[in-house]
């Protein structure tokens, strides 16, 4: 998939692949290649400037965790970024089925 | 691991910013790196993360944006204080002084040229405060916030030159010492976000503009001569209604409307550009207001 396609979603994405569990970012970005079957891997060195975006914005927070002998930054959702993951899913709800019945509507002309 | 250090030599060398938050950026990308070369080797991790001077280029906005929004926190803070101070130099003026016309048109020039500049400052920064905001844009946001701290110290050394007295050092140290952290925070935001590829571009920023992304309101489209028109008129008729209520003449409200207008016009030649409220035309070079919105 063209990487401009989501680079407005970055953050969306981010937050919603830390919405099950906190995770450093080699692990954010797993997550987001694997469950979107390869489809979404955005350039991993872009991962960092926006988490620290979302951490000033107070969406995530992140403490030095030592795990294995090395030491990670690990990132976790607060209050606030739950939320904001519910809202970004609603409106991506909302999106993505217009843009469906759009594009079905081109399918069917 | 040769291939990473070399990449890792590559970011450090391209990165701007210095300190704590460098350390700490530098440390992620590292065990990134690692973990993915465990993974898929070297090469495919250090593909993956994207180019060294994008990166850095990339972090060093989000850096300086952090450090313009915190440096414009305490410009809000040390011009409000700033104005506290002021206060109780005048309330412990001398009884009787008069003080001189010079000083007084500096007083309340500087004093309503730092009141626009931290207002448009505050406007701009809570309108960015959730994004990475543009090298142009954050270089414009410290001239406000500049702007702001020097007229805020000129107000008061206009008042405490025009009107001589004693007050607590505590009430008249407090504001000058904040506005100096200010300054200082202003000047590091400044001196990382110029180091930022296209800082130095002429940025326009309409206050109205950031009114409507903060109200989630309709307000009116307004070019800059008519923002200056509709504030012109605004200073006026405040002066005028705030001498009259003094007991001052008709007429001689209406001197002091003039002359607020006047120095309404003033300061938005002079300093507009500064502020982004305006720029000069790139085709005809003549100083016309031409709008770019935000």
């Amino acid at each position: 998939m063209r990487r401009d396609l989501f680079r407005g979603h970055l953050e969306s994405l981010l937050l919603a692949a830390l919405a099950g569990a906190p995770g450093h970012g080699y692990e954010i970005s797993q997550r987001l290649t694997r469950a979107s079957a390869g489809e979404i891997s955005p350039t991993e060195g872009s991962i960092y400037p926006a988490l620290h975006r979302l951490e000033r914005s107070r969406l995530v927070t992140s403490a030095w965790s030592v795990g294995d002998g090395r030491r990670r930054r690990v990132y976790s959702l607060t209050d606030a970024g739950h939320r904001a993951v519910d809202a970004s899913r609603r409106e991506w709800a909302t999106f993505s089925s217009a843009v469906d019945r759009i594009m079905e509507m081109a399918a069917c002309a | 691991m040769r291939l990473i250090e070399s990449y890792m030599d590559a970011l450090a060398a391209a990165l701007h910013v210095r300190g704590r938050r460098r350390r700490r950026f530098l440390d992620e990308c590292r065990e990134h790196l690692t973990n993915a070369a465990a993974d898929r080797g070297e090469h495919d991790a250090v593909r993956a993360f994207g180019p060294a001077a994008t990166i850095a280029a990339a972090f060093d906005a989000e850096a300086a944006t952090q450090r313009a929004l915190r440096a414009t926190s305490l410009t809000v803070a040390g011009v409000l204080l700033t104005g506290a101070s002021t206060l109780a130099l005048i309330q412990g003026a001398e009884a009787g002084t008069t003080a001189p016309a010079l000083w007084a048109i500096v007083f309340f020039v500087a004093a309503q040229l730092a009141g626009t500049a931290v207002a448009l400052a505050s406007l701009q920064g809570l309108a960015q405060r959730h994004e990475t905001i543009a090298p142009a844009e954050l270089s414009l946001l410290c001239r406000r916030n500049l702007t702001a701290l020097v007229s805020a110290g000129v107000t008061m050394f206009a008042a405490g030159a025009a009107v001589p007295g004693q007050a607590s050092p505590f009430a008249l140290m407090a504001g000058p010492v904040l506005v100096c952290v200010a300054f200082v925070a202003t000047l590091r935001a400044r001196h990382l976000a110029r180091r930022l590829p296209g800082a130095r571009d002429a940025a326009t920023r309409s206050p109205l503009e950031d009114l409507r992304r903060l109200l989630h309101a309709h307000l009116p489209e307004l070019t800059p001569a008519r923002l200056l028109a509709a504030v012109t008129v605004l200073a006026a008729a405040a002066a005028f209604a705030r001498d009259r209520a003094e007991h001052a003449s008709a007429a001689g409200a209406a001197a002091t409307a003039g002359i607020e207008a006047f120095a309404v016009v003033a300061c938005f030649a002079f300093f507009g550009r500064e502020l982004g409220l305006w720029r000069r035309a790139a085709t005809s070079g003549s100083a016309t207001p031409t709008h770019t919105p935000a």
